[in-house]
């Protein structure tokens, strides 16, 4: 019989910012951008906003910075959508992942997600954390990203 | 499509995205150390060659053609350096990159820094091959 693991939790964060601007220039150039970037949830919960492209922008940080508390970058077979940040409780954002992301982060022993946003000056920060139990086995291997 | 052709539009899309000179957006200039590169310009760049060769690239297939079929586990090691196997994949798609010079020493996960103008033109014009049959 194994021996009881032992757990060793640690924290990991992410912090992205971005221009508004420049998030605004690719999703005018290239329409498909928009799916490629942005969930249907995602789409509908910034397009109703005033500042629409300012909270565009805020949840393609919020990807990116996710993406960096968990420590993987956009990897092989990873799709943005796959990171996706969602109107929580009384406007707080709430991430959920889906696809290869989620099994990368299940991988990296990925207990809890959290992530806060903000824009102004025309430009959007965010600041994700991971809470990871280093007690789970990873599998090994590393392979290329992209942050 | 003309190999020439391909890398001028690469080369249009990389200096339309990141508003550098067409002289700094060279064959052998990187695209995220030199060119200053982040993930949202990627994304512009490959969105600017699609529409000038019809090539769809995904920012995630960047990491699927530098790795090729090789698994995360044989490509690199629990240490994240990238193993024997690995590095002949990379010369083939990155031949900037030699095998015994790098072995031991080169991150898996740094690996796309190392990643050309050039590097980027010959996966477009592999796709735009496979793409024609």
């Amino acid at each position: 019989m194994p021996p009881p693991r032992q757990a060793s939790l640690t924290v990991q964060v992410g912090v992205d910012i971005v221009g508004v601007e420049r998030v605004a220039r690719l999703v005018s150039a290239h329409p498909s951008a928009m799916e490629e970037l942005f969930t249907p949830a995602e789409q509908a919960y910034c397009l109703r906003k005033r500042r629409r492209m300012e909270h565009l922008a805020g949840r393609f940080a919020g990807k990116e910075a996710v993406l960096k508390a968990i420590g993987t970058g956009m990897r092989r077979r990873m799709h943005w959508t796959e990171v996706e940040i969602v109107d929580g409780v009384a406007g707080r954002p709430r991430v959920e992942l889906h696809g290869e992301v989620a099994e990368q982060a299940r991988r990296r022993g990925v207990h809890g997600l959290d992530v806060s946003i903000s824009h102004s000056d025309g430009l959007a920060l965010a600041h994700a954390v991971a809470l990871c139990d280093h007690g789970v086995p990873t599998g090994g291997g590393r392979a290329v990203s992209s942050h | 499509m003309a190999s020439a052709e391909i890398e001028t539009a690469v080369q249009e899309a990389v200096v339309g995205a990141l508003g550098v000179g067409e002289d700094e957006a060279t064959p052998d200039a990187t695209l995220m150390d030199d060119l200053g590169a982040e993930s949202i310009d990627l994304l512009d760049i490959l969105f600017r060659i699609e529409r000038s060769t019809g090539v769809k690239i995904q920012a995630s297939d960047l990491g699927d053609y530098i790795q090729g079929g090789i698994s995360d586990e044989e490509f690199g090691d629990a240490d994240g350096i990238v193993s024997r196997k690995g590095l002949e994949h990379l010369q083939k798609v990155m031949p900037q990159i030699d095998a015994d010079e790098y072995e031991g020493k080169l991150e898996a996960e740094k690996v796309i820094s190392y990643f050309t103008v050039q590097n980027l033109a010959d996966m477009v014009g592999e796709r735009a091959a496979a793409a024609a049959g």
